[in-house]
């Protein structure tokens, strides 16, 4: 790394008179932080892939959610931001301290950072706590996100209801079973049931009419309105769609108590500033698949994202960990502006995903 | 440039009080980025006046980090050698995305539109356009 204009050993021991001994550095910085610089740029590369990737993806794609319909909350993320900014400065001022060599001050702002990355990694944690409770997952086992109302879609809250009505079967017969009907548990599973019924009605009728293809604007607006039932609580139209079934008035009936309970103030209290809030959110049992479009790339490109982040201050705070048994003089002084370079770098990545993600 | 000069180039005459104005300013660039999203945004119908104004923000956050924080102002020039190259070939690395990845939607197979996201209302006629256009062709080829 450095070119030398002394002449060799043996040439120097001969002629002592030589006018430069001078050692020039060919780049006027430390090892370590041409070594972290180095790294930053590669991180400048993998980011920049990430986040353009993001763009592209985004601004290419047929349809894109909403903030508040995959449950992003933007103070949320205005407050982590605020955290990361504010460890950007406490680390900063760490360096200004070993510079001093005020040891002891140097390892306040560096424990303080620590504290705050901490935060920051705790609100994500409890956001990423937030997307799985609702079903946002970005693989397949496990995510009940569907690009649209469709029969698939219909077909795969079938399955839920039924396997959910199976179960609550086998718990009701068991309390019959036991002579404890009139226990509160026993209560609990008959209601479920009872909403249980209204949907598997409801549902059975718009799938029913969107299978058999007779009016497809029909059946594509119904299959809609379930999806908006159980995503947002919208109310669903009065009567059964598919009038010439023997069950037509039990779909009828099944409409009417579910609109019941989208008319339900109570409820509608509760949600305001959530974002999207269904049946799903009132009844956290459910757990029925769920309709955003674009929700899957959506889910895979917010967790790619925001997990390769995640994953950097987890490093940075193993890394301010490990400096707070050392003592942060001015011997220090050029490690702690290592990591400090490269906790900016973090804060620098959040400060484009946060509009990104949050905001766009 | 020896060692002693070196160090003294190296962030001494920062003071603290800069750091403090630097915090400031961040702050007050992220409350901005946030305006964005309260109601007094004069914008709403228009997000892209909201977006190239987030951008424009966070472009200029940055740069207070990178200056500041990063002492990158206050160094010598071997700083360009390290960051313009990463940023041309992050810049090549995104381009390269745009034929394939952003422009997908403009070739749409029948399987593709099939299982992809319903578009937005206001987006819809160009999208179902297209895929008749598909449709229309795989027929006159089926009819060949």
């Amino acid at each position: 790394m450095a070119t030398t204009h002394a002449p060799s050993e043996a040439e120097h021991g001969g002629h002592d008179h030589h006018p430069s001994l001078e050692y020039h550095p060919g780049l006027p910085l430390s090892n370590g932080k041409l070594i972290v610089w180095l790294f930053l740029s590669t991180e400048i590369m993998f980011f920049a892939a990430l986040i353009g990737t993001y763009i592209v993806i985004r601004f290419g794609a047929p349809a894109w959610p909403t903030p508040h319909d995959v449950h992003l909350s933007e103070p949320i993320g205005a407050f982590n931001t605020f955290v990361l900014i504010c460890s950007s400065v406490t680390v900063v001022l760490g360096l200004e301290a070993a510079k001093a060599n005020k040891a002891s001050s140097a390892k306040g702002w560096i424990l303080a950072t620590l504290v705050l990355g901490s935060v920051f990694l705790g609100v994500k944690l409890y956001e990423y706590g937030q997307k799985f409770s609702h079903g946002i997952y970005p693989v397949d086992p496990h995510s009940r996100i569907y690009e649209k109302a469709d029969l698939n879609y219909a077909a795969a809250v079938r399955h839920r209801l039924e396997s959910l009505k199976g179960e609550y079967d086998a718990q009701a017969a068991q309390f019959q079973q036991d002579e404890q009907q009139d226990s509160e548990a026993a209560k609990q599973v008959q209601s479920r049931l009872a909403l249980l019924g209204n949907l598997i009605a409801y549902e059975r009728d718009v799938e029913t009419a969107a299978a058999t293809d007779q009016n497809v604007a029909a059946a594509r607006a119904a299959l809609n309105e379930m999806a908006g039932l159980i995503m947002h609580k919208e109310p669903v139209g009065g009567t059964a769609i598919v009038a010439d079934d023997p069950d037509a008035d039990k779909a009828t009936a099944a409409r009417a108590e579910l609109n019941k309970l989208v008319h339900d103030e109570e409820h509608h209290e509760e949600a305001a500033g959530h974002g999207a809030h269904g049946l799903n959110d009132d009844y956290e049992w459910l757990k029925l698949p769920i309709v955003i479009p674009g929700g899957n790339m959506w889910a895979s490109t917010y967790f790619l994202l925001t997990g390769f982040h995640a994953i950097h201050v987890l490093v940075g705070l193993i890394v301010f960990a490990i400096m707070i048994p050392m003592t942060l003089g001015v011997a220090a002084a050029g490690f702690v502006e290592n990591i400090g370079l490269y906790w900016h770098f973090v804060d620098l990545v959040w400060i484009f995903l946060f509009p990104l993600l949050y905001l766009f | 440039m020896s060692e002693h000069a070196h160090a003294h180039d190296d962030g001494h005459d920062v003071g603290l009080a800069k750091y403090v104005y630097v915090f400031l300013a961040l702050c007050v660039l992220t409350s901005m980025s946030f305006f964005t999203y309260s109601s007094y945004w004069p914008f709403p119908d228009q997000p892209n006046i909201g977006r190239a104004f987030m951008m424009a923000v966070s472009c200029t956050k940055a740069m207070l980090v990178i200056l500041f924080f990063m002492h990158v102002k206050y160094e010598a020039n071997w700083k360009y050698v390290l960051t313009i190259p990463a940023a041309f070939m992050s810049l090549f690395l995104l381009l390269a995305l745009v034929p394939d990845i952003g422009m997908r939607g403009r070739w749409l197979s029948e399987e593709r539109r099939l299982y992809m996201a319903e578009p937005p209302a206001e987006t819809e006629e160009p999208v179902v356009k297209h895929a008749e256009a598909g449709e229309g062709g795989a027929e006159t080829e089926a009819e060949h």
